[in-house]
């Protein structure tokens, strides 16, 4: 019997390459053997996007788009057995999947994840941020809540102001001349079919990437130049059950807080779901107050930060655009904060303030006070990423040890 | 996992951006929002009880005789509400269903047309199957209680919370008629204490804007009519997430769950983890 099993398998792995692949990225995959709880969100990431293809699929088969799609929504909560649970599960899966997104960037930036040979890996990070931000702004805007509409239109309106093709261009988004049925049906087909392929085929290509490479650790030491004679790296453990146990205790945890979430805080204080999106789409009232989700308002701040609509669209653009560029912005030897001097301290300090506190000022209403403010944070974070290439390289560094 | 070294690293930093982020934040605190429940301020406090069945039947019971007149609960059904309320469906169609073409299963759809309404009142009577999620409880609860006497409005009342709300005081008659009054406070002195004259008798000034309800003209007195709006906003909460109750009773044995999976996954971690430390 075991015999036939062996052969069946056999026959299949000289046409598929299973054992080679299992070996090369699981069993026998080398990571570092010593790394912190830093290193747990990518995994966390990829369980949100499973969640996240998983409640949408059912989401699917109980949403109608267009007209109906607000009603279709409390048909789901309310006459659907565990339909609350499916759609819960979703929108608590978005807050959540920035969450591990943004803790697995600034891991990223405390560590050095992004330099030398690792730029593609950050680069396809980057793309895949950039992606989600889109998929998060489409899935936001199907429930067809008041929040939905108004803030919809707020972004459609910003390609509007890009010159000369700006207001054909918003027409070509909306396929309308103003927000309806005909704009969420399409805004459907995008959230739930296109730029879901675009997302798994970049985390393929972040991962494969990733493997080839390696992964990366807390001190920035390179594992590949110590190996046994099999050329596996000393301070290293297989992949599989090693560091899968240890992402299994992060994933524990993780689930544990998104629970607690979904079933008692699904609305996270009108920070997850906004309170104004109870209310059905209504062209004809602006609501008092728009603001965007949590995890898109300190971009939200930086636009408003720039008295200038077009301007405030680039600075936009530009604040997440310059991402794609710290691996040539940071000019340092070491690679994690542990050996970077000061200077590199206090720029990332700054950074993560002002990001925080652009976070906050963008759920907020504007005052002379916090326009001020948002001015201030909006400096201090391209400051961030501008004079990187100054700070890295002028202050002083500590060595790096050889082995981890 | 090395999660004493990342903290000792950053500690210093870390509480210097802390202590950074607060004062920046606190300075902040200085431009306050319009206040929630607007003229009124604060809204009052609620705290529903989504498990009393009495205090929710006697809200749907207020609810279907007094609001569903004008109002709907167009995403809400008739059988629902009678089984999730333990209402027997018999009881519950003989005494609160007044229009005999409804089945069961129906969606509440209001009993007025919403073009006609809309003509006739100027704006349509909104859906309140989500009105609790959309204000939040405590604002309904205080809105249904702020009501006041104003002859330069269309049905002769105001409200602190709406102001310019166009809607009757439908509960009037259980209410009484409700007015906005002066009378006389303490002046505060700059330390917080009250201002005295030389006698000892405290300074008073008139202040206005407070509610105050004409005796013996509702058929409710005001601890029996705030009683009678707290069921109502405990059914409207009720209504607007009907699965809370249930959706908490599940949600303890999965976080349960998930503390088990964590514990055992941990110390199954940390067996393995001493082939290589």
């Amino acid at each position: 019997m075991s015999d036939n099993v062996t052969k069946v398998f056999n026959w299949v792995n000289h046409r598929l390459p299973i054992q080679n692949t299992y070996e090369r990225h699981l069993s026998k995959h080398p990571v570092p053997k010593k790394v912190n709880f830093w290193y747990l969100f990518g995994a966390l990431a990829a369980v949100v996007l499973i969640i996240q293809i998983v409640s949408g699929i059912w989401l699917i088969m109980l949403y109608t788009p267009g007209e109906a799609a607000f009603s279709s929504i409390e048909y789901m909560m309310r006459d659907v057995d565990y339909g609350w649970a499916i759609r819960y599960m979703h929108t608590t899966g978005a807050s959540m999947f920035f969450a591990v997104v943004y803790l697995h960037m600034f891991r990223g930036l405390l560590y050095g994840s992004y330099q030398k040979p690792k730029e593609l890996v950050w680069i396809f990070g980057c793309t895949i941020y950039l992606a989600m931000m889109a998929e998060g702004f489409l899935g936001y805007v199907l429930p067809y809540g008041q929040m939905s509409y108004w803030g919809a239109q707020v972004i459609i309106s910003l390609f509007g102001a890009l010159p000369y093709i700006g207001e054909s261009l918003e027409l070509w988004i909306r396929g309308d001349y103003y927000i309806s049925d005909i704009t969420v049906n399409r805004f459907f087909a995008l959230h739930v079919v296109a730029l879901p392929l675009v997302l798994i085929a970049l985390v393929f290509l972040h991962l494969i990437a990733l493997h080839e490479v390696g992964a990366g650790n807390p001190e920035g030491v390179d594992i590949e130049a110590y190996t046994d004679e099999d050329g596996v790296p000393l301070d290293s453990v297989p992949f599989f059950p090693y560091k899968v146990l240890n992402a299994l205790v992060g994933i524990g945890v993780f689930m544990t807080v998104f629970a607690i979430i979904m079933f008692f805080f699904p609305e996270g204080g009108g920070y997850f779901i906004e309170y104004a999106n109870y209310e059905e789409a209504n062209p004809l009232v602006t609501p008092a107050h728009i603001a965007p989700v949590w995890y898109y308002s300190p971009y939200y701040s930086i636009l408003r930060a720039v008295p200038d609509k077009l301007g405030g669209f680039a600075a936009m653009g530009a604040a997440v655009a310059i991402f794609f560029v710290v691996p040539w912005l940071d000019r340092s030897k070491v690679a994690s904060i542990r050996y970077k001097g000061i200077l590199s301290k206090i720029a990332l300090v700054m950074f993560g303030m002002s990001f925080l506190t652009l976070g906050y000022l963008g759920t907020v209403s504007v005052t002379e006070h916090r326009k001020t403010m948002g001015i201030i944070c909006t400096f201090i974070y391209f400051s961030y990423f501008l004079l990187m290439p100054v700070y890295t390289s002028i202050e002083k560094t500590k060595p790096v040890p050889d082995r981890l | 996992m090395n999660i004493k070294n990342i903290f000792s690293i950053n500690l210093k930093w870390i509480r210097a951006f802390l202590l950074l982020f607060v004062s920046f934040t606190y300075i902040d605190l200085e431009a306050a929002e319009e206040a929630p429940c607007k003229d009124y301020g604060e809204c009052d406090e609620f705290k529903h009880s989504l498990k009393d069945m009495s205090s929710l039947q006697s809200g749907a019971s207020t609810f279907l005789t007094y609001c569903y007149g004008c109002h709907s609960l167009e995403y809400s059904r008739w059988n629902r509400i009678a089984n999730d309320l333990q209402i027997p469906e018999e009881i519950f169609f003989d005494n609160l269903v007044f229009d005999p073409s409804i089945k069961p299963g129906d969606l509440m759809a209001g009993s007025m047309s919403k073009e006609e309404s809309a003509k006739w009142f100027g704006v349509a009577p909104p859906d309140l199957t989500l009105v609790t999620r959309l204000h939040g409880s405590d604002w309904v609860y205080t809105y249904l209680r702020t009501f006041y006497e104003d002859s330069s409005k269309q049905y002769g009342v105001n409200n602190l919370v709406y102001p310019g709300a166009a809607m009757p005081n439908v509960l009037a008659a259980l209410q009484g008629n409700q007015q906005l009054a002066c009378k006389q406070v303490p002046v505060i002195a700059k330390n917080g204490g009250e201002k005295r004259d030389n006698s000892g008798n405290p300074i008073t000034k008139e202040k206005c804007g407070f509610l105050s309800i004409e005796e013996g003209t509702g058929s409710l007195n005001q601890e029996e009519f705030d009683e009678l709006i707290y069921d109502l906003t405990n059914f409207l909460t009720y209504v607007g997430d009907p699965d809370k109750v249930e959706r908490e009773r599940i949600g303890w044995y999965v976080v349960f769950f998930f503390i088990i999976f964590t514990t055992l996954s941990s110390l199954l971690h940390r067996e393995y983890q001493k082939d290589y430390h």
